[in-house]
């Protein structure tokens, strides 16, 4: 059951990326590229969490039932790495989606396609 | 007030998020303050690095007392402590010229210009000083943002497109990074830089090859290399000028220092040395073939300093002590060098609609001041003595000859003549043709030209006499050569 769970739990992760980027690299679409390059960010987020997990792990916290306890603990790092790249990729969103704005304003369309004043 | 490397990350940063709030005191206060805070920053760097070159130490800063290799720590060695003054004073320089650069932009746009303007020194001091993998990564997304965001700071340009593409570009690289940190992570479970380089040795050598692929990829566009640097071209052109003149000279400069860092310290392995000669070699040709056909000013910039960048790669690659002081020499001319071309070609074509070159013929007699400068520039950049480029280019070639990497040299040379004939056109057009363009100009503010005198000075003087900064630059070289230094005086840290 478990190793199903863990498999599972990559697979999606990897999934997850391969969508992310079949939307950045195919979509027109501006807003549907910047969803992609959410999606990636999330398949990366979960692979982060699913490879600091322990099995029957418990939460990192110091304490003193987990002292004298043979319980293992999932690894902090990770997750603490993990809370730091969501905030990252919430910024470098919210940043994708204000050009997103400029760039319908400017032109009146969101299709890749149709913005080439610069050479692509 | 006791000074300490945390000082780089901490004031800018700082000054980034309060620069609005004192703006409501008063409106000056937020041009002054970004000053006031680089010229402190450049203050230190005298103060810390005689400290770090006369005792012959590196300065470990502990964050929030978490000793390493729990904690993040800073690492203000010769190397990095060099790099950092230049940043500050570059940053200063640049400072000084945006003081009045645009006078009719209105107050709001001033103040989002310099907190993004901290924002981006901030980022790009970080990387260089951090100890920590994961700490570099986010400073790395901390100057990539800012970046982003400059780019498109003119709402009349195409700035929203080229940082649109720039961001498409960076994600991928930012995700390649992110990707091989987990992967290291898995493998040496550790993130302080000196332990992963401590246990690197002992990895799986697949492992250690997909991990360094992906750094190499991703910090790969951060410098520039080719073949994914097709975003240089639109965000130089469309940034605002002294913006330009930041990437050239700081920002892709830590993109550099993140790939060298990961290659000399964390990675050791030969191989990608030669790996790192061919892609340079690759760059530098590929770029300064375009730079040639280019039509508008800044485009043959910005493809000239992904040129510039690829000889630097080059240098590193060769690896010998020779070679990399070399390398540091180059970058800090090109800092400089391409600093002062950026600043004087903004001026040079700042009414001209396509920047185009042509807008150019004849404007030696308008501006004399600002034409000689970039004239000046040119020739300090393709290598004439008795300009501070002269040196960097000398070293790079003896210490290919000693390395006896002939094609490396012949390369070097050709491209060099293309650089010569591509350079020379435009100082053809400034000073031998009549002007027919009717083009308006703008002769620079009094700040600009001050800004762009001191960086001249600079070429000049380092020109005539190099032995000013190559005692400092050889530091840093046996500096970032001497791993075990590297590992040793970090982690002894946390021992005591």
């Amino acid at each position: 059951m478990n190793e199903f769970l863990t498999i599972s739990i990559y697979g999606t992760a990897v999934a997850l990326m391969l969508i992310g980027f079949y939307a950045v690299l195919a979509k027109k679409n501006l807003l549907k590229i910047v969803i992609g390059l959410s999606i990636v960010d999330s398949g990366l987020h979960l692979l982060f969490v699913a490879i600091g997990y322990v099995n029957n792990g418990t939460a990192p916290i110091f304490s003193p039932e987990v002292l004298g306890s043979t319980q293992a603990m999932v690894d902090p790092v990770p997750q603490a790495l993990v809370l730091t790249a969501i905030v990252i990729g919430f910024a470098v969103t919210a940043v994708a989606l204000s050009l997103v704005i400029r760039l319908y304003r400017h032109h009146n369309t969101a299709a890749i396609d149709e913005i080439k004043n610069l050479k692509w | 007030m006791v000074i300490s490397p945390v000082h780089y990350i901490a004031l800018p940063l700082m000054a980034a998020f309060l620069i609005p709030l004192f703006g409501k005191l008063n409106k000056n206060l937020v041009r002054l303050i970004p000053g006031l805070v680089l010229l402190y920053l450049s203050y230190i760097s005298v103060i810390l690095m005689t400290q770090v070159i006369t005792k012959d130490t590196t300065i470990i800063e502990i964050i929030a007392g978490w000793s390493p290799p729990w904690g993040i720590n800073l690492v203000f060695s010769p190397f990095t402590g060099f790099l950092v003054s230049l940043f500050s004073f570059l940053g200063f320089i640049i400072w000084i010229y945006t003081y009045n650069f645009k006078p009719e932009v209105d107050y709001a746009q001033t103040q989002k210009f310099y907190v993004l303007f901290m924002m981006l020194i901030t980022g790009a001091i970080g990387v260089v000083l951090t100890g920590d993998i994961f700490n570099l990564f986010v400073f790395l997304e901390i100057t990539a943002i800012s970046a982003y965001s400059l780019t498109a700071f003119y709402r009349e340009r195409d700035g929203a497109e080229a940082a649109f593409k720039y961001l498409l570009i960076g994600s991928f690289a930012s995700f390649l990074i992110l990707l091989a940190i987990l992967i290291l992570y898995t493998q040496v479970g550790t993130l302080n830089m000196a332990e992963i380089a401590q246990r690197v040795p002992d990895m799986n050598p697949y492992m250690k090859g997909v991990i360094l692929i992906l750094f190499f990829v991703g910090f790969g566009i951060e410098a520039e290399m080719f073949p994914l640097n097709g975003w240089v071209p639109d965000v130089y052109t469309q940034a605002p000028g002294p913006i330009g003149a930041i990437f050239a000279g700081i920002v892709v400069k830590a993109g550099v220092y993140a790939l060298i860092r990961i290659i000399f310290t964390l990675f050791d392995v030969v191989e990608v040395l030669q790996l790192l000669v061919v892609m340079g070699l690759i760059t530098m040709a590929v770029a300064e073939v375009i730079a040639m056909r280019q039509g508008r000013l800044k485009r043959m910039l910005a493809y000239s300093s992904i040129g510039q960048m690829g000889l630097v790669l080059v240098a590193f690659g060769i690896g010998t002590h020779e070679a990399v002081f070399a390398a540091i020499f180059l970058m800090f001319n090109h800092a400089i060098i391409k600093g002062m071309l950026f600043l004087s070609a903004t001026y040079l074509v700042y009414h001209s609609k396509e920047k185009n070159i042509s807008d150019l013929d004849g404007i030696g007699k308008l501006m004399p001041f600002t034409a000689f400068l970039f004239a000046l520039g040119s020739l300090a950049i393709v290598g004439l003595p008795p300009f501070a480029g002269f040196w960097s280019k000398l070293y790079i070639l003896m210490a290919a000859a000693d390395a006896r990497l002939i094609a490396v040299i012949a390369i070097i040379l050709v491209v060099s003549v293309i650089e010569i004939v591509y350079y020379f056109r435009v100082l053809h057009r400034i000073y031998f043709k009549e002007r027919i363009s009717t083009v308006e100009i703008k002769i620079p503010s009094f700040n600009a030209k001050f800004a762009m005198l001191i960086l001249a000075l600079v070429i000049v003087i380092i020109g005539v006499y190099p032995d000013l900064i190559s005692g400092l630059i050889e530091r840093a070289a046996t500096d970032l050569l001497d791993k075990q230094h590297y590992i040793q005086s970090v982690l002894s840290v946390g021992r005591n």
